[in-house]
């Protein structure tokens, strides 16, 4: 358990041992299609496809899924509503085609979320970032990402744990004393992490670091019956959705 | 407040990207020279952008009733340089989109643009003002903290309003409309992350003095006679 619902998920996704490139061209394509494809039929079968998958085959709890959606959900109706206003001479109204606007809005949002959430609930940002390497990110650049990954489990430990001692001393009894927890909370996380950071330095250091932080990447072979499936899946999609439209 | 995947249309994800770009690649060179220079350093920029990511998960109480969640850009530009957080946002704003399905991919470059490059330069450089003008770092820190908020804000209901101009009032009423609606969470939020910003620098001051110092955010303590700190 890292504590991240959605990293927890990726790791324990029956997809976690297939090829990270495989995943991102899946979801990548995904991505695209309900970016260009119209809301009707596109999206809907786009997020239907998105959905059943992760369901289904990568095996991700759907509590999980429900829940990460929540939090994009509220930006999304906010946002779809405010679009579809007009600010008029007479004060405010409805554009002519709210409903169609919004709802293409949401159609578009959604289903490119879910599509995000497939490749996030199956694949571990740790098999993610030695893709960024070969994509031709700095290596530097990619050693600092790695180490905000592995770090941020470790303070956001830091941070429940004194949350916790926080909360049972009344700390966050009264807005004025909230406040003045957070400020605590915010400043102890972050000496703590340069703490961490310097006794990391420290032992890595002993270990004779002199460049990179080398690891051995884990290597999942590519699967093609799976990239076939998912050009297929992705095809079906664009030429039912032009069919309809 | 970031841009949900899918929400803008193609062109302007696009266009965003680009314009963002030129700025994330200037943070990269400078973080790939620092580590280049300083090996250790990698470990104290991934401890920067954890920090980050971390203080979006600290809520602070909201004058609507429910809770926010501050955006951490203005502590972090204030104490490690905007070029570095223009890096550093970027990469935690994809964690975000991973990890928490907050923002999304296409999206990534106008959120990038917004939270990472200019939140975190307009929050240095008012917090650069204020100290100019004479000011303590407490106040300094509120202004630029609060108005690398702030500026977040204004530029994503922007990018908003460009993307969906209002049929009849144009661009200006589809600002003041994305504006709007945000201030109801944005303004209060600015406000409490200015004060957020103000309890953290003082108990860093208190109790992190010499990390303050080597980032040069304090002056070094004048030496007392004996040769300890005054």
């Amino acid at each position: 358990m890292t504590g991240l619902a959605v990293d927890d998920a990726a790791w324990a996704s029956a997809w976690r041992r297939r090829a990270p490139a495989d995943k991102l061209l899946l979801c990548g394509g995904l991505v695209v299609t309900a970016l260009v494809l119209p809301a009707w039929p596109g999206c809907a079968l786009v997020g239907a496809v998105a959905v059943g998958l992760a369901l289904g085959p990568a095996r991700v709890p759907a509590r999980t899924f429900g829940r990460a959606v929540r939090w994009p959900l509220a930006f999304v109706a906010v946002g779809a509503v405010t679009a579809v206003v007009e600010v008029g001479t007479g004060g405010l109204g409805w554009a002519p085609d709210a409903a169609a606007r919004a709802g293409s809005l949401v159609g578009h949002a959604l289903a490119g979320g879910a599509a995000v959430l497939l490749l996030a609930t199956t694949t571990p940002l740790a098999d993610l970032l030695p893709a960024l390497q070969r994509a031709r990110v700095p290596a530097a650049v990619v050693e600092v990402a790695s180490v905000v990954y592995r770090l941020l489990f470790v303070l956001l430990d830091s941070l429940r744990t004194i949350r916790e001692a926080q909360a049972a001393r009344m700390g966050y009894s009264s807005v004025r004393r909230s406040y003045r927890s957070s400020g605590t909370l915010a400043a102890a996380v972050l000496v703590r992490s340069w703490d961490r950071a310097r006794r990391m330095q420290e032992g890595l250091a002993g270990r004779g670091l002199e460049s990179g932080l080398r690891v051995l990447p884990e290597t999942l072979p590519s699967s093609a019956a799976f990239l076939a499936a998912a050009g297929a899946v992705i095809g079906c999609i664009v030429a039912t959705s032009l069919v309809i439209a | 407040m970031h841009i949900a995947e899918g929400f803008l249309p193609v062109g302007h994800a696009v266009g965003w990207t680009v314009v963002a770009a030129p700025f994330v690649v200037h943070g990269a060179r400078a973080v790939v020279k620092e580590v280049r220079e300083n090996p250790e350093s990698t470990l104290l920029l991934g401890a920067a952008g954890a920090f980050t990511f971390v203080l979006s998960a600290i809520k602070l109480p909201s004058v609507t009733g429910s809770s926010s969640h501050p955006t951490g850009t203005g502590p972090g530009a204030i104490l490690f340089r905007p070029p570095v957080m223009a890096l550093l946002g970027t990469v935690v704003l994809l964690f975000q989109a991973l990890l928490l399905a907050h923002g999304g991919l296409t999206t990534l470059g106008a959120n990038a643009f917004a939270f990472a490059v200019v939140g975190p330069w307009v929050g240095y450089g008012a917090c650069r003002l204020v100290r100019a003008l004479g000011a303590g770092l407490l106040p300094a820190v509120f202004a630029g903290v609060a108005l690398a908020d702030l500026a977040t804000y204004v530029t994503t209901s922007f990018q908003l309003a460009l993307a969906f101009p209002d049929a009849e009032s144009g661009l200006a009423g589809a600002l003041l409309k994305f504006l709007g609606v945000f201030a109801v969470t944005q303004i209060p939020l600015a406000v409490g992350e200015g004060l957020l910003g103000i309890l953290l620098f003082r108990a860093l001051t208190a109790n992190a003095r010499p990390e303050l110092e080597r980032l040069g955010v304090l002056r070094p303590a004048p030496l007392a006679p004996d040769g300890g700190p005054a």
